[in-house]
């Protein structure tokens, strides 16, 4: 005992089994959906530090509907099977209280999967009463504080319902994802330039993650040695940029369920945890991202609604990034999308009744 | 100073194992979150247009340690310059069949797959064999591609290893991470031989062997040799499909732990040309206990082996015997 340092006897005379020097608490991360496609390929990037970095242990917790018990296990046999050394627990339940036992991050994959040929307003009406009642159990179960993070779609109205329903969850901790038409706008933007996509930064997904989003390159950078130059001086071509670029990113959900015969999930999964790594961890300085977050009426947008907005997140919080200024084309495109999303909203409640 | 990108070829890339490998490895999970890498795709021509929807995606991700994706159903573009080569493609194991079912229709894939690596790949190119059989496969590779080196040439067992480790981790309620030196000889399927013999677990009084801890040879000898052996096929029970992240997962960490070492005190399972250790017959690829260090593996020798060891360990090198035969038969 004498060889050992005061922490480590400490640590045994509590109890603990583990004398690694000081590793970190694990977080609790729900995954709704999870016997899905998506929930598949998000759980082994969560499992390895993705969403949270590397030294960050989580337990997951995975939840999905009794026709889906048996391949749920399925899910969590696999990630015994691989041995991560980050995951230090799995709860595979079909039971939503169980599942949302203390979480401090929802990631609510769990609906209807948007079929060849559906608009997203089409699964609307199924996924409204899902997330009614998972607002409840979320809003009494959940740690204080848990972040959430809407996949299902209609993502941004889901959200909503979901906010609307845990009204003592905070309003900032509800949010939805437009991480994945952002990082599809980067991709188009260096495909167009030919350079790489780390090298390209500040797109904006404003507004619905449906077909109105209005994908805005106006304030995109790329990084260069010699330091950064302006997407649409290096494009130069505004018309391109205000109509095929636009379209492009706006379809590329289509166009992957044409292709693939099923909807991105390989992506999804990533933008998910790039979105939650960034509001966690905080995003690069002089880059945003956007979320799908509740809006403050900035940039003339409805207070209340979940819009997604560029911003930046420092310890744990995000902020819209302000004083973008904002053309004529780009106030149409950011109201339309603003109009589609009270329209769905009307629907929403319309549903409920 | 970013490093130089390697180039990784997926065959196969279109299923669902690829469809899970290719995010872990584009994140850095296979060769280290500083290494860029080039994703070569490589499937059979009715999955093109799914094979495009792997890359669309790949770019839609936004990856930075992604420098470029080929997706291809050329096997010659596919093979070009590559560094790492994950040979998934091949007919899956549906519910009822076992790995010999599949054995004919992969050989002759695997003959022709030879040539375009040995012809194309970068030198020293190193070769993973995940599709089932995925020992028979690799040796059949490594037959028709004689100027690869032989220890360039491997199977995939890390996936069973794997699994022993949760198993162990599972039946002393402890963290998987605390339990290692875990060994799976033979063959990638229901003959391999799980064993514990040498496994220890971390504890605050230092490592301390499996054996003494779980304290029960009856289940060593038995229900763990036997879930550990079975486990694909209770996978597929739940799933209705064979196992894909918890093989790209493992995939992973057979490449990673090859190129980049095993931790001190620690090894792994690799299925790999057997050099005549342990007396199991040269010339098969057979799953040894190794080390890694500076890009090779070396088999860890001296390990006692038991009677009870010692039959099942030949017990899955008579399979692989009548694997190679049976495959051999295929060709003529």
């Amino acid at each position: 005992m004498s060889s050992l340092s005061l922490f480590q006897r400490i640590v045994i005379r509590c109890g603990l089994t583990s004398c690694r020097s000081m590793e970190k608490q694990p977080v609790k991360i729900m995954v709704t959906g999870a016997a899905g496609q998506i929930g598949y390929a998000l759980v082994p990037m969560i499992a390895r530090g993705v969403m949270l970095g590397s030294d960050q242990p989580v337990i997951l917790h995975l939840l999905d509907i009794p026709p889906a018990a048996e391949a749920l296990n399925g899910v969590k046999m696999e990630l015994i099977d691989a041995a991560f050394p980050l995951l230090k627990g799995v709860v595979a339940t079909t039971n939503v209280e169980e599942a949302c036992g203390g979480v401090n991050i929802a990631i609510m994959v769990g609906g209807f999967p948007r079929q060849e040929g559906m608009e997203r307003k089409d699964v609307m009406s199924k996924n409204v009463s899902i997330y009614k009642a998972q607002a409840s159990a979320l809003e009494q179960y959940a740690a204080a504080d848990c972040k959430v993070l809407v996949v299902a779609n209609p993502a941004n109205t889901n959200a909503l319902i979901l906010k609307e329903f845990a009204p003592s969850i905070p309003a900032k901790n509800i949010t939805c994802l437009t991480r994945l038409d952002h990082n599809r706008a980067l991709g188009r933007i260096a495909q167009r330039l030919n350079i790489h996509v780390s090298d390209v930064k500040n797109v904006i997904i404003w507004g619905n993650h449906s077909s109105t989003q209005y994908p805005d390159a106006n304030h995109a950078a790329v990084i260069t040695q010699a330091g950064e130059n302006s997407v649409k001086e290096l494009v130069a071509d505004d018309k391109w940029l205000h109509d095929e670029f636009i379209s492009f990113v706006q379809q590329r959900g289509a166009a992957i369920i044409k292709a693939r015969k099923l909807s991105s999930a390989l992506s999804a999964a990533s933008a998910a945890c790039d979105h939650i790594h960034d509001w966690v961890l905080g995003t690069p300085k002089g880059t945003w991202t956007s979320m799908g977050v509740c809006s403050d009426g900035s940039y003339g947008v409805s207070p209340g609604l979940i819009y997604s907005f560029p911003v930046t997140c420092n310890k744990g919080d995000w902020s819209i990034v302000q004083g973008l200024r904002i053309d004529e084309p780009s106030r149409a495109r950011m109201d339309a999308t603003a109009k589609e999303l009270i329209e769905e909203k009307t629907l929403a409640y319309s549903c409920l009744d | 100073m970013a490093k130089d990108p390697v180039r990784v070829l997926v065959t196969g890339a279109a299923g669902q194992i690829g469809y899970a490998l290719v995010p872990m490895i584009a994140r850095g999970v296979m060769l280290g979150p500083d290494q860029p890498v080039i994703l070569h795709m490589l499937d059979i021509p009715p999955a093109a247009e799914a094979l495009n929807g792997v890359k669309m995606e790949l770019v839609d991700a936004a990856f930075p340690l992604l420098k470029g994706v080929v997706a291809t159903t050329d096997a010659v573009e596919a093979c070009t310059g590559v560094n790492v080569a994950v040979m998934v493609g091949g007919f899956p194991r549906k519910e009822g069949m076992e790995r010999k079912d599949v054995m004919s229709k992969n050989v002759s894939i695997y003959k022709s797959q030879a040539s375009a690596l040995e012809a194309h790949a970068a030198p020293n190119c190193k070769v993973l064999v995940v599709a089932n059989p995925a020992n028979t496969n690799a040796l059949i590779l490594k037959e028709f591609a004689p100027s690869i080196p032989a220890k360039n040439i491997t199977c995939l067992t890390r996936l069973d290893h794997n699994r022993a480790l949760g198993q162990i981790s599972e039946r002393l309620n402890i963290q998987v991470s605390d339990v290692k030196n875990v060994i799976i000889w033979g063959n990638h399927s229901s003959t391999q031989y799980p064993d514990v013999s040498h496994a220890t677990v971390k504890t605050p009084s230092g490592q301390k062997p499996v054996r003494e801890l779980v304290s029960d040879d009856d289940w060593l000898k038995g229900e763990f040799i036997k879930t550990v052996q079975q486990r694909g096929a209770a996978i597929i029970k739940a799933r209705k499909l064979s196992s894909a992240l918890s093989a790209a997962s493992a995939a992973c960490d057979h490449i990673r732990d090859w190129v980049l070492g095993t931790p001190e005190g620690t090894w792994v399972s690799m299925g790999v040309y057997s050099d005549g250790s342990y007396n199991v017959p040269a010339g098969l690829i057979y799953s040894f206990p190794v080390t890694c260090r500076a890009g090779e593996w070396t088999i860890v020798q001296g390990l006692s082996v038991d009677e009870f060891s010692r039959k099942k360990m030949d017990a899955t090198a008579e399979e692989l015997t009548e694997e190679k035969a049976l495959a051999y038969s295929c060709l003529s």
